[in-house]
């Protein structure tokens, strides 16, 4: 069994990223996968499995919502849709997290102290 | 309602996620394929790219459960299906739980229902009640309980430590019906301010008040349940009715509840009334209150400082012992007395049983523990979380402790039965309801919550920690990893064996004692003897000369109808309370031979008959001539300790010796004062008891004739050539037709006496007896399942043996040698452990030293034998190993 430091990011980090990816268009799972992945030139190391739970907590949310249809390629897709409730959280989100960010980056910076 | 079309839509919703990653596998791998990669190759890298398909889907899941009380519930109905897998694994565990449990639920219900439950009063362990122990006098264990109003006054006003202080008497009145004058049922008299001061509201009508002490009020009292109900039948028509007690119209204005009866001790005759006590009634006995954060140790040196300086004032009746202390002692001390130390046996006692409950399951546990690590391993493999596991072994131990509790609740409720039906009766005060409560419910549960994380967590954290791959290999070497722990079993194995024998050395160290106790050779012949108690009324106490002649004459009277009635063989008259037979204790002084230690003679007043009525054999001399009593002469028959101690080298035939408690203040008014007594007779002496001591014991005895003193308590004994039950009625025939204001209080046969007596050491035997049954059975239980495991466990290796030609002695041999050395460590563990606590408990009883080796040799006998026989039957079926079945394992 792999250890979770190593697979995991920080909680709720996968979930901010799903809905940012998600507010740019629609996708399913396995789109929504390859474009993280892409997107972070592969230097997040991320299961690609682990995407669905955190899908279904979105979805439980009502941060996202679900839809079956057929994809360009002729496939049986589950599309999901950022929902007005899910922008405004990823809003709210994105904002606390560049605070942290900017805090963590104040502490790292060099010859400051 | 969303949660509810969830719940439903929870099926839909699963299926869903399940086509939805198929779909992502497969878009995957159609990627993989177009980018030239053969099918074959991309199918891992898909799925290994994804991750653990179930445990994706098992979380995805997870997120719309309310996963904790699902996995909880879910794990409840597994440890229920594997219990019940394993039967004999869980009935014995619950077993041995309930044993426990059971056990120590009983005691704590006792001990609870006693030590904070015992009174009905308000704040009853703050109560004290006072005595002045006289310590210049003859015997410095004489305690006086009855103050004086003057004492009263002064200790009441002048102490610093009590929030309330009451005095009370017992005394009975006459009755007058109209018709004839007759003595009433045994009462109290109370100072006004005690029903304040015991906080229980009457049933009915009032209690006494305050304005009921006022000069001029008019006379009431107040009647407790039984009398009301006995008497009159209950009847509440009855409040307000006027009783002419002593010569005084008194008017009943309450009714006390079922659960009251202050000042009711634990003699037979309970206080069944109470009256305002007159500003001048006389003695009184003395309760109070302490102050919240005093101690009696506090409140001892307060009141003895007080005592000591009014003592000083050399006024008369105000402390006149030359030398005594005040020593207070809380109203459940004096209540309940030896019973208290009784209980810290008994817990004791209870707690060790229960440790050996525990470590009997924790070794059932751990022993499974290691039996299903295989399936423990293979549930983390598949991705169990650490959590996960231990939190199902930990359900699965509380379902055993729950159905323990439950098992040990009903156990308690029968056990709890048997033992108040053990306890003998005056041990408690009458208002002690011994039951099953909340608090004990709940220490009960608390105990269960203990014994749960004490028994499941330590096999849980084993299991969880090891590495998993060794178990999953199967095979011996499973086996070898749970060797560690082997280690554990054994120490628990030892310890409970050590515990037991604590226990049965305690129970076989009261046995022995118990034994020498009650058959000692006493002295006298308590066959075929009844007694009965006269309660003479006021009448014979009138002037000193009238009082000895109307007593005697009394007396006299009576002996001579008793002596006529058919199947009597001897009459006789004493003083004494019947047996255990104790004495008024004097100092002996005898001309010529001074001392400054007390020569402790025990006293008695009897009549000629005495003698013959006991069986004891006259040794020189005579005995008391019908004549000596009839005239009072003062000559006195001493037993065999009194000549050979005070007399080594002479005949004590014909000196003449002065009994010091004729002289004090407090002994009967018309005594012998300052008289010698000639020595007339020597007879064997028999076995009395002492008031701390309760063992038997011999002491210097002295006879005088009944006649020189006009003592109150007045015993007739008669020997009787039938039994003598039947004849105590005709006894009390020939008592009213020979004065009806005279009544017999108590009654009955020496041996009948002899055996309540006996209930105290035969209760704490009995439970103790029981307790150490339980945890034999219990460590029969311990060594026998941990014994068939390691068989088990070496199946192989036994099979291994015998395919190399083992005989089967040898591997009996082998087993029981294996299992023999965990019950002789804990025997030597044990010994050890009892010699150091059995002191305690040999301090409590007589007759016997905490090193009896008979004691030790008869218990180590006991677990040596129980513990091969424990260890035989696995051993048995080692030697059955069939080598083919066992190697086939290889």
């Amino acid at each position: 069994m792999k250890s979770r430091e190593q697979r995991d990011l920080f909680p709720g980090a996968l979930e901010m990223m799903i809905l940012r990816t998600l507010k740019r268009q629609p996708l399913h799972g396995y789109a929504l996968a390859q474009h993280i992945k892409r997107t972070s030139n592969d230097l997040l190391q991320i299961e690609e499995g682990s995407l669905y739970p955190a899908l279904q907590r979105l979805l439980k949310e009502e941060l996202v919502k679900a839809e079956w249809s057929i994809s360009s390629t002729n496939r049986r897709v589950r599309t999901y849709k950022l929902t007005a409730k899910g922008a405004k959280h990823l809003e709210h989100e994105v904002s606390r997290f560049e605070k942290m960010l900017e805090g963590i980056t104040r502490v790292l910076a060099p010859g400051e102290s | 309602m969303m949660w509810l079309k969830r719940l439903f839509s929870r099926r839909r919703l699963y299926g869903e996620l399940s086509e939805e990653i198929r779909e992502h596998l497969e878009e995957k791998i159609e990627e993989l394929v177009a980018g030239g990669m053969s099918r074959k190759e991309a199918a891992p890298r898909a799925r290994r790219e994804f991750g653990n398909v179930t445990l994706v889907e098992e979380d995805s899941r997870t997120v719309w459960r309310w996963p904790s009380i699902e996995n909880l519930l879910m794990d409840v109905l597994y440890a229920l299906r594997t219990l019940r897998k394993d039967r004999r694994f869980t009935s014995i565990a619950i077993l041995a739980l309930a044993l426990g449990i059971g056990a120590a639920t009983v005691v704590f219900s006792v001990v609870y229902s006693v030590f904070f439950n015992a009174l009905p009063y308000k704040d009853f362990n703050r109560s004290v009640v006072l005595g002045i122990h006289d310590l210049a006098g003859t015997d410095g264990a004489k305690v006086r309980s009855y103050f004086s109003l003057a004492e009263i006054r002064a200790l009441r006003e002048q102490n610093h430590v009590f929030d309330d202080l009451i005095a009370y008497g017992r005394m009975r009145p006459t009755y007058d019906d109209g018709k004839s004058i007759r003595f009433f049922s045994f009462g109290a008299v109370v100072t006004p301010n005690t029903f304040d001061y015991l906080g229980v509201p009457p049933l009915l009508g009032r209690t006494i008040s305050e304005e009921d002490g006022r000069p001029g009020a008019p006379p009431v009292f107040v009647m407790n349940y039984r009398l009301w109900q006995r008497e009159f039948g209950g009847d509440p028509k009855i409040l307000g009715t006027i009783f002419v007690l002593n010569g005084k119209p008194t008017t009943l204005v309450g009714i006390m509840p079922q659960q009251f009866n202050a000042f009711g001790t634990n003699t037979a005759l309970g206080t069944n009334f109470w009256l305002p006590a007159t500003p001048n009634y006389g003695r009184l006995q003395l309760m109070g209150r302490l102050k919240r954060g005093v101690s009696v140790q506090t409140a001892a040196a307060d009141l003895d400082a007080i005592a000591h300086r009014m003592h000083g004032l050399n006024l008369a009746g105000v402390f006149p012992e030359e030398k005594f202390v005040i020593a207070p002692q809380t109203l459940l001390d004096s209540l309940i007395g030896n019973f208290r130390k009784t209980l810290y046996v008994l817990l004791a006692a209870v707690l060790l049983l229960l440790l050996i409950a525990c470590s009997n399951v924790a070794n059932l546990l751990l022993a499974r523990a290691t039996a299903r690590e295989r399936e423990i391993a293979v549930r983390a493999t598949l991705g169990a979380t650490r959590g996960r596991l231990i939190r199902q072994l930990l359900v699965e131990s509380f379902l055993l402790a729950a159905a323990a509790t439950a098992t040990g609740c009903v156990l308690a409720y029968f056990g709890l039965k048997l033992v108040i039906a053990l306890i003998p009766a005056g041990t408690l005060p009458e208002e002690t309801v011994i039951r099953m409560n909340a608090p004990v419910l709940l220490l009960s549960l608390g105990l269960t919550i203990l014994t749960t994380i004490l028994c499941g967590l330590a096999p849980a954290l084993h299991a969880v920690r090891g590495h998993l791959q060794p178990h999953l290999t199967g095979s011996g070497k499973g086996a070898r990893e749970s060797f560690r722990h082997s280690k554990l079993r054994a120490g628990l194995v030892v310890s409970e064996v050590a515990l037991s024998i604590v226990l049965l050395i305690g129970a076989g160290l009261l046995m022995r004692s118990f034994l020498i106790l009650t058959r000692v050779d006493l002295g006298f012949d308590p066959k075929n003897v009844l007694y009965f108690e006269l309660n003479l009324p006021p009448s014979y106490n009138t002037d000193i000369a009238g009082t000895l002649q109307r007593k005697n004459a009394l007396t006299r009277q009576l002996l001579d109808r008793l002596r006529g009635l058919p199947g009597v063989t001897s009459v006789a008259e004493m003083a004494a309370d019947p047996p255990p037979l104790q004495y008024e204790s004097t100092d002996t002084i005898i001309p010529g031979k001074p001392h400054t230690k007390l020569w402790e003679t025990r006293l008695e007043m009897c009549s000629d008959g005495y003698f013959q009525t006991l069986g004891l054999p006259l040794l020189r001399g005579r005995f008391f001539s019908e004549d000596d009593v009839f005239a009072a002469r003062d000559v006195m028959v001493v037993n065999e300790a009194f000549s050979s101690e005070y007399f080594p080298n002479e005949d004590p035939l014909g000196h003449k010796v002065k009994l010091d408690v004729f002289d004090k203040p407090y002994f009967a008014a018309a005594a012998p004062r300052d008289t010698y007594f000639e020595i007339i007779g020597i007879v064997r002496g028999f076995k009395t008891r002492g008031y701390d001591n309760p063992s038997w014991q011999t002491f210097p005895q002295a006879f005088v004739p009944y006649s020189v003193a006009g003592f109150n308590w007045r015993v007739f004994m008669a020997r009787t050539a039938v039994d003598p039950a039947p004849l105590l009625k005709n006894m009390g025939q020939e008592v009213r037709a020979l004065d009806p204001g005279v009544q017999i209080s108590t009654s009955g046969t020496l041996e009948g006496s002899l055996q309540e007596f006996y209930r105290g050491p035969q209760f704490q035997l009995a439970t103790l007896a029981a307790f150490a049954g339980i945890g034999l059975v219990l460590v029969v239980i311990g060594i026998f399942s941990v014994m068939a495991y390691a068989v088990s466990l070496r199946t192989n290796e036994i099979g291994v043996r015998v395919a190399l030609g083992a005989q089967q002695s040898s591997i009996l041999r082998l087993v029981l040698l294996n299992g023999f050395r965990l019950v002789a460590f804990g025997i030597l563990a044990g010994l050890l452990a009892s010699y150091v606590l059995t002191r305690f408990l040999v301090s409590q009883i007589p007759s016997v030293s905490a090193t009896d080796p008979w004691i030790f040799s008869a218990v180590v006998a006991v677990v040596v034998s129980v513990g091969l026989a424990a260890c035989f039957f696995p051993a048995r079926r080692a030697t059955r190993v069939d080598p083919m079945v066992a190697l086939r394992y290889e």
